[in-house]
């Protein structure tokens, strides 16, 4: 991280950071499970759900950030469940006006996305206690996150399954589907293997912070 | 009297208002698209006609006409006219109900003896990666070309027809298959309402046309 850089940059990049990996929906919070079996039997399906996510998340995020005090703890979970429905209809209306064929594919799991708890995880968690531009920052961060870990899990299974990746054929036209992984078993299997590979980079990031650290010490002892 | 206190009526008023503006927001949005969407859809439909129909110097999506196969049950369909206006061609949506999930409609268009030229999934709701191959597998799709109810077996191969299956889904091509199949006799048996409810269409349109040319001569 800069430190460099000003105080309230810091905090934004930490947001950042903290919804696109530290926290990432999939790999840390293991939410939105849903649409991630659903959509992810290719790359390109995991691409454009991913960002459909994150439109609905920055709306609802900002909205609810916007209303934060003007909405009673006692029935802010209502409220934030209609902002969220309505932001999915809003998203799944434009996309069948403006990209009609992706809408035709996913169509079925645009809906889906209301009870992408994710979302309302965040506004619960977040947007309602935070300022209007960290909530923004907050979503991007979540929403990005959220589309790499469709984006990959789709990668592995289109070329676990089908041999191909964004529709291409990389292993060649003679490759056998692998039927598991076109299923949704096959995306809990391939999830798991990536959440090892997650947690093997989490913890050789925090020995190298930690070996720095001792390094700074041993140094500060010297001089 | 029930009585309400202030914190009642405060959450009661707030969910008041997220709601209204929340069908506020949806009016306005559905308002907007609903002009592209009619015009996504109407292009979706002609690109598909024109590769299912036979090469044509019409606007079928003009030309359509409503064949009835019942009391009950209505068909869109859409005809192909060559140069000298000769009816070559007819295409409409058949309707597969026993999909893996649901019903999955099909654009089949034929020459009038009734000879596929293409098809073409407009709607289903198929596991995506397996039974949705129906609408991107294109050497499965040709393999419909062509064909007529006596060129075939229309089974799948694993029910000892020509038609294959996907590997991990049956139940998806079997359908269409059938639907396809469905839509053959039906036409074989209808060949001759078809053309009657074109003429008759036709006929009402010059009609139609004949009498809007009055009036603007006389007014």
């Amino acid at each position: 991280m800069n430190t460099m850089s000003s105080s309230t940059d810091v905090s934004k990049q930490e947001i950042f950071n903290d919804g696109f990996w530290y926290n990432n929906a999939i790999f840390a919070q293991l939410l939105g499970m849903c649409p991630l079996l659903g959509v992810t039997t290719s790359a390109e399906n995991g691409f454009w759900m991913g960002l459909a996510t994150l439109l609905v998340l920055i709306g609802s995020n900002l909205i609810v950030s916007l209303v934060r005090d003007f909405i009673p703890r006692e029935v802010r979970i209502p409220a934030y469940i209609v902002i969220i429905a309505s932001l999915v209809t809003v998203v799944e209306l434009a996309m069948n006006a403006w990209m009609h064929e992706m809408y035709l594919i996913l169509g079925l799991f645009i809906p889906l996305i209301v009870v992408n708890c994710a979302i309302l995880g965040r506004a619960e968690a977040f947007a309602s206690k935070n300022s209007v531009s960290d909530s923004f920052v907050d979503a991007v961060g979540m929403g990005l996150g959220f589309t790499f870990a469709l984006l990959l899990l789709g990668s592995v299974r289109e070329l676990l399954g089908q041999g191909q990746l964004f529709g291409f054929d990389i292993f060649g036209a003679d490759y056998p589907d692998v039927l598991v992984f076109i299923l949704p078993p096959g995306a809990f299997i391939a999830l798991g293997f990536i959440l090892a590979g997650v947690n093997l980079v989490n913890i050789r990031m925090k020995k190298k912070k930690e070996n720095l650290a001792a390094q700074q010490v041993a140094k500060e002892a010297t001089s | 009297m029930i009585t309400f206190d202030k914190t009642q009526r405060k959450m009661a008023l707030a969910l008041f208002v997220v709601g209204l503006l929340a069908a506020s927001m949806l009016a306005l949005v559905d308002q907007v698209t609903q002009e592209p969407i009619a015009a996504a859809q109407r292009e979706a439909l002609h690109k598909g006609l024109v590769q299912v129909l036979p090469e044509h110097q019409n606007d079928p999506l003009q030309d359509v006409f409503i064949y009835k196969l019942s009391d009950t049950e209505q068909l869109q369909v859409f005809p192909a006219r060559d140069k000298r206006g000769r009816v070559i061609g007819y295409a409409w949506e058949q309707v597969a109900p026993d999909g893996y999930s649901g019903t999955i409609r099909i654009l089949m268009g034929i020459r009038v003896a009734g000879e596929i030229v293409a098809i073409r999934i407009t709607e289903h709701k198929e596991t995506p990666g397996l039974g949705d191959g129906i609408t991107k597998d294109t050497v499965w799709l040709n393999s419909f070309v062509r064909k007529s109810l006596n060129t075939s077996t229309w089974k799948v191969k694993k029910d000892g027809g020509d038609f294959d299956q996907f590997t991990g889904a049956t139940i998806t091509p079997r359908a269409v298959v059938k639907a396809v199949y469905n839509g053959l006799s039906m036409y074989k048996k209808s060949r001759k309402g078809f053309y009657k409810a074109y003429k008759t269409n036709q006929k009402k349109k010059e009609d139609k046309q004949l009498a809007n040319q009055k009036d603007g001569g006389s007014s």
